[in-house]
């Protein structure tokens, strides 16, 4: 087995284990933590390929999805205080009313 | 296969694992912290330099602080045990999630076998990086010239990701 072939395996089993985290729990603050450790697991599954390739797109690549990941728990947390403004509680079950 | 890629990727996999299941938030934050690392030290190990430093400063640094900072200010210590009380969906879940695993391996294995040595390989192996004066100088000469757009664009998406926080952070649902 491969340096190569390690890496791929090690980001396949972040990317189940965030998948988990995102159906299993059911605070929202454990919800953005998966899709965090999801984005994870897809950079370091890009830079393995494209550092095997001798390519520096999956680089860059990985660079625009960090800075899209912290626009997005910024958006996410702020999203989350409202919902505990709101609602007093960040369980997803909490929140179940649609209205705008 | 190098010796410490095992060792960082064996800690790796048990904090990644230990967060689906740890009750308290804040222990999840703290194996999340830990798995970037880890991951960030293999960025490293492989020769990405630039990519590990902005794992470290913004993921590690920025995003973790945040995740960090909200869980102390919403009081989150109540440990969040009802998850696991339909066994059912628990274990089934758990098994789904194995199962993904095992296929995607098998996919990779049989893709490292067969169609891994065909692969068409680009100019940048490492003794180019090395005469073009490192990893950061050709990936920031690239992010400048040929992801120019992408990068203004990306600049863009930061500013209205800041404006629309800003104002759900002050706008008063009813």
């Amino acid at each position: 087995m491969t340096n190569d072939m390690f890496i791929q395996i090690l980001a396949a089993f972040l990317f189940t284990m965030g998948l988990l985290v995102v159906l299993l729990r059911r605070d929202t603050i454990m919800i953005l933590m998966g899709i965090e450790l999801l984005l994870n697991a897809a950079n370091l599954s890009l830079v393995g390929f494209s550092n095997s390739s001798h390519m520096i797109e999956g680089q860059l690549q990985v660079f625009f999805i960090i800075t899209i990941a912290a626009a997005e728990s910024a958006i996410g947390l702020s999203i989350l205080v409202n919902l505990y403004r709101n609602f007093g509680s960040i369980k997803t079950q909490s929140a179940t009313t649609l209205k705008g | 296969m190098s010796p410490a890629i095992v060792i960082l990727s064996v800690i790796a996999a048990v904090l990644a694992a230990y967060m689906v299941i740890a009750k308290s938030p804040i222990t999840s934050a703290l194996c999340l912290l830990g798995v970037l690392i880890m991951t960030a030290a293999i960025y490293g190990l492989i020769g990405e330099h630039l990519i590990a430093t902005i794992q470290l400063v913004v993921y590690a640094g920025a995003i973790m602080v945040l995740f960090v900072f909200s869980i102390m200010l919403l009081n989150l210590n109540n440990d969040e045990t009802d998850y696991r009380k339909n066994p059912l969906i628990f274990f089934g879940s758990i098994a789904a999630g194995l199962g993904l695993f095992t296929l995607i391996v098998l996919g990779l294995k049989e893709y490292f076998e067969k169609h891994h040595a065909q692969r068409l390989l680009g100019m940048f192996n490492h003794e180019t990086v090395q005469k073009l004066g490192g990893n950061s100088k050709v990936l920031a000469h690239a992010l400048f010239t040929q992801f120019y757009i992408s990068f203004e664009v990306i600049s863009l998406a930061l500013l209205t990701a800041v404006v629309g926080a800003v104002v759900l952070a002050k706008r008063k649902v009813d």
